[in-house]
């Protein structure tokens, strides 16, 4: 029972999601349901993907604004290439791509030591540059229907998406809490003079991390594509916004040091069942967008408090 | 982030400078003037007293923003609020207008403004929250007041000729467009706030490293509450001239501004970590992106290639002027 | 039936404050299964112009109207991706049929084909989707808008003479209304004015400040231009604001798409010069119908395009202004 409340008192974000299937299901006929179950996994899949990477990015003390337009990029190389490449190696340029991006991002923040904010926000308005001129403002379709099969295959009768999402979840999961680098993660974001001085080398260890969250970018914009049969120029706007949100819900700190795979996973089910609930009571989208946002100062206000009173310090 | 930069290595005190130090002080100038050689030697429509209006009007909207948000910067915090609330004080103004008349419409427009820009600093200011995540959360609220004040629909001035509202988006004064004045005016009395009063010297002092400002915490609180409302104020007058131009409004008019407003900011050198930034860059960080902008369209290159030129030029800008700063070219961890 | 929809209303304006009011309503609505028809709308971006808002109104008051609908109005915020979602959440609810606004004519057709897999048809309403999506969609109902751009063309060769440079706004890069009247303009212009020189196109995005910068640009760029041709009058406007602004709009012609009130006021004014005459509650209402008779098993016609007329000063009298 104490561990229960431990975890509770760590992971508040897993309160409300619970308060939010509680409340949908008794408001909701159609919400209570393995196969709407399913749908939100799916629809959390491609914010929760970019998540994962994220989350290593900002215990680092970082943050990487750049993620939604990696998204298009991959997304339109993987599906624009296909007549080319193949759909197999179409979609092997589209995951470099994310890792180009994310090593570009690491390196420049590494060797010019120029905040990864301003680094990926250059990123975020360069990159979408590239996904136009590329695409040349055009959408692309797959005409190989076995592409957009595949985004709606499933296993088990859990859709393949899912099981990506959660498969994904756990192998950060490990990395993070049990391996060396995700020992350094806390370390580097902790105090980053004193990691270095601990003999850990940071630019590279950061540099691993922007790759990370490339190639989960990448890898969430193709599957996002396979779901769609399709990728469009505007693919991924705002979900660098989304993905910072759900990785803060989940109580990861924007100085760094702080945060877990347990927690982002919180932040992303949180917002997809909001959208998903929201979306079955037919709550007008005006109104959806002012509830998110209260929700969010409200979590964040409410974080605060539960780690003030834990003398974790201050999160500002 | 803050440890970082205390491992910076103090650039050398010699009164001479090395090529590096004279680039991060004067870099953002040098680069101004290159923008306009460049361009000028191109393309010969540009160097033009017509189109050089039109590069300052179309940068005087994100310019009247960036002029508050340098203050919340280099006060230590983000503000990422300020597209939302562009479309809602430009769409309150132009609504209210014909209902109320253009006077009282604008009154009505900087109080409730204002009021949001104090619930942005009650929030990060009283209640100590992460401005960031705040501001995010205000983006997606404002946007969704916005759209239920007015329905969803677009809002418009039906007597678009005979009103004064159209002094500030479409008239000359002395031959200088008054969107253009407006931004100037207002850059020149914010700088001299930011630099000559006891307020800007203790933004400066909130903002830069945390123990240094010795204030009470009532004090900082208060600080940060008032560069919130200076960043509030600034997006009404940037309203003001966007209603009057358009003499209309869509409900996400000010969409994607406030990360436009932040790269002008950000390429005039002023710090995400705060404590240091000047009025007068940021201006000329925003004429830069304008420039790009304009004279890339008028070389006949699609506008997204201004993008990928912005990209280069904001990593390029702020390397330099952190590399003058520790006094090398490369980071050493 | 009344009892029924008006407490949904309830719950949508009161958000999720009533719950029971939410189950008492869906209890009745199992029991009245048998009659009533459950219609499921995904809109693309509902409040980024009125002509979508007075569509949604339009909509919202015709389900009422008709008393054995059951409307479930969701809006896709012009995001793709939160569209395929709702399409999703749309096949959970197993509504009777799905109309979808394409947020992209291309990315929502294996939505569209999942939605046919589980049973349930789809009409698209306002802007069709790609080629390939054509076979699985019950029926296409909106204004034909390669005849639009056509009109236009024609329109703007008549107030030239026959004669000029022009340039072109055109919509959202991608979506599919903004393809077809570029495409419908492009094609018919040099059928009836081969003397009429496009010389430039660049997007605005369905967006008046947007279209006012494009246009700002041209002006600066081109010291002759005859005529301007923006997708929708709501960018039509913003480039007569810029050419007013730069005292040359008296020498220019200006054709839009899709009246608005605005464009419709400067038509008034002798400013701006054609149009086409297109009515967003009749969009509405020509896609809940089409639907109705698709759930109802009915044949429909596999293009539905409702009457979108040319409207220029001379025969304006005939229509109302524009309510958005």
């Amino acid at each position: 029972m104490n561990r229960i409340v431990d975890l509770i008192k760590k992971q508040p974000i897993w309160i409300f999601v619970l308060v939010c299937i509680v409340f949908f299901s008794v408001s909701s006929p159609y919400f209570f349901d393995l196969n709407n179950f399913s749908n939100i996994l799916v629809q959390a899949s491609t914010i929760g993907l970019i998540a994962l990477g994220m989350t290593f990015v900002m215990i680092n003390g970082n943050i990487d604004l750049s993620v939604g337009a990696t998204v298009a990029l991959a997304a339109s190389l993987a599906v624009g290439l296909q007549s080319e490449l193949g759909i197999i190696g179409a979609v092997a340029v589209g995951l470099m791509s994310g890792i180009m991006i994310g090593a570009l991002n690491g390196i420049i923040a590494w060797k010019t030591g120029v905040d990864a904010f301003i680094v990926t926000l250059g990123a975020m308005i360069g990159v979408r540059g590239l996904v136009f001129i590329y695409t040349d403002e055009q959408s692309f379709y797959a005409y190989d229907l076995a592409y957009s099969d595949f985004g709606a295959s499933e296993i088990f009768s859990i859709p393949v998406l899912a099981l990506i999402f959660i498969l994904l979840t756990i192998v950060a999961h490990l990395i993070l809490k049990y391996t060396i680098h995700g020992r350094n993660v806390f370390a580097v974001g902790g105090n980053r003079v004193a990691a270095k001085e601990a003999g850990i080398r940071v630019g590279p260890h950061m540099l691993i991390n922007f790759i990370l969250v490339g190639f989960l970018a990448a890898l969430s914009g193709i599957l996002l594509s396979t779901q769609m049969g399709a990728s469009t120029p505007n693919l991924g706007r705002n979900y660098e916004l989304w993905t910072i949100t759900a990785v803060v819900l989940g109580g990861t700190r924007l100085t760094g040091g702080f945060g877990s795979i347990i927690g982002t996973l919180g932040g992303v089910l949180a917002i997809a069942i909001l959208r998903n609930g929201m979306n079955l009571l037919q709550v007008p989208s005006f109104y959806v967008l002012i509830i998110l946002g209260s929700i969010l100062i409200i979590v964040l206000f409410i974080d605060k408090r539960f780690a003030e009173q834990q003398g974790q310090g201050v999160g500002a | 982030m803050k440890a970082l930069l205390g491992s910076f290595r103090p650039g050398s005190k010699n009164s001479e400078l090395s090529p590096l130090q004279f680039f991060g002080k004067h870099g953002i100038s040098v680069a101004f003037v290159l923008c306009v050689v460049i361009f000028s030697l191109a393309t010969d429509r540009f160097l033009s007293a017509d189109n050089f209006f039109t590069v300052v009007m179309q940068a005087s909207i994100i310019g009247t923003i960036a002029l508050g948000v340098t203050f919340v910067v280099i006060g230590g915090n983000l503000d990422l609020s300020v597209g939302s609330l562009l479309s809602f004080a430009t769409v309150l103004v132009v609504d209210l207008h014909d209902k109320v008349g253009p006077g009282t419409a604008i009154i009505l427009m900087f109080v409730f403004t204002l009021l949001i820009g104090a619930v942005n600093g009650y929030l990060i200011g009283y209640l100590r929250l992460n401005s960031l995540i705040v501001t995010l959360g205000m983006l997606s609220a404002i946007q969704g007041i916005t759209l239920v004040y007015s329905g969803g629909k677009n809002v418009d001035i039906s007597d678009q000729e005979n009103t004064w509202f159209a002094f500030f988006g479409r008239e000359e004064f002395l031959g200088i467009p008054i969107p253009a004045l407006i931004f100037i005016v207002l850059g020149i009395a914010l700088q001299i706030v930011l630099l000559k009063s006891g307020f800007g010297r203790k933004i400066f002092a909130i903002g830069g490293n945390g123990t240094a400002a010795l204030f009470s915490g009532l004090r900082r609180n208060r600080l940060v509450f008032s560069t919130y409302l200076l960043s509030a104020f600034t997006t009404g007058c940037a309203a003001l001239i966007l209603g009057s131009r358009v003499m209309g409004s869509q409900n996400n008019v000010g969409e994607g501004y406030e990360l436009l407003v932040l790269a002008g900011v950000i390429l005039g050198g002023t710090s995400l970590l705060g404590g240091s930034g000047s009025i007068i860059r940021t201006v000329i960080g925003v004429l830069i992106l304008a420039m790009i902008q304009n004279g890339l369209l008028l070389l006949g290159y699609p506008y997204y290639t201004q993008w990928l030129v912005t990209w280069v030029v904001i990593i390029v800008a702020v390397w330099l002027d952190i590399a003058a700063k520790r006094g090398k070219l490369l980071s050493t961890y | 039936m009344k009892v029924q929809i008006s407490s949904i209303r309830t719950i949508r304006s009161f958000g999720k404050t009533s719950l029971i009011a939410g189950s008492l309503a869906l209890g009745l609505s199992s029991m009245a299964q048998a009659e009533t028809f459950r219609i499921g709308i995904t809109q693309n971006n509902v409040g980024v112009d009125s002509y979508q808002t007075t569509y949604e109104q339009a909509f919202e008051e015709a389900a009422e109207a008709a008393d054995n609908v059951d409307a479930v109005v969701l809006d896709a915020g012009g995001d793709v991706a939160r569209q395929i979602s709702q399409v999703r959440d749309l096949i959970q609810q197993q509504v009777d049929v799905i109309i979808i606004w394409p947020t992209d004519g291309q990315a929502v057709v294996p939505a569209v084909k999942r939605a046919k897999d589980a049973g349930i048809p789809v009409v698209v309403t306002n802007s069709n989707i790609a080629e390939a999506g054509q076979p699985l969609i019950a029926s296409f109902s909106g204004p034909n808008n390669i005849q639009q751009g056509a009109y236009a063309a024609e329109m703007m060769c008549d107030q030239l003479g026959g004669k000029g440079d022009i340039v072109q706004i055109t919509g959202q890069p991608g979506y599919t209304t903004a393809i077809e009247r570029q495409k419908g303009f492009e094609d018919r212009l040099p059928e009836v004015c081969p003397d009429v020189t496009i010389l430039d196109s660049q997007p605005g995005d369905w967006n008046r400040e947007k279209a006012q910068r494009t246009m700002e640009g041209f002006l600066t760029r081109y010291d002759n231009i005859d005529g301007v041709y923006a997708a929708d009058d709501n960018m039509g406007v913003g480039a007569l604001n810029a050419a007013k602004s730069e005292d040359r709009a008296d020498e220019i012609i200006f054709i839009g798409a899709t009246n608005f009130a605005v464009g419709y006021e400067a038509m008034e004014r002798g400013e701006y010069h054609g149009s086409v005459y297109q009515s967003p509650a009749e969009d509405a209402r020509n896609a809940l119908n089409i639907a109705i008779a698709v759930a109802k098993g009915e044949e429909v016609e596999k293009m539905s395009y409702f009457d979108t007329p040319k409207i220029t000063r001379e025969n304006m009298d005939e229509f109302e202004k524009p309510v958005f």
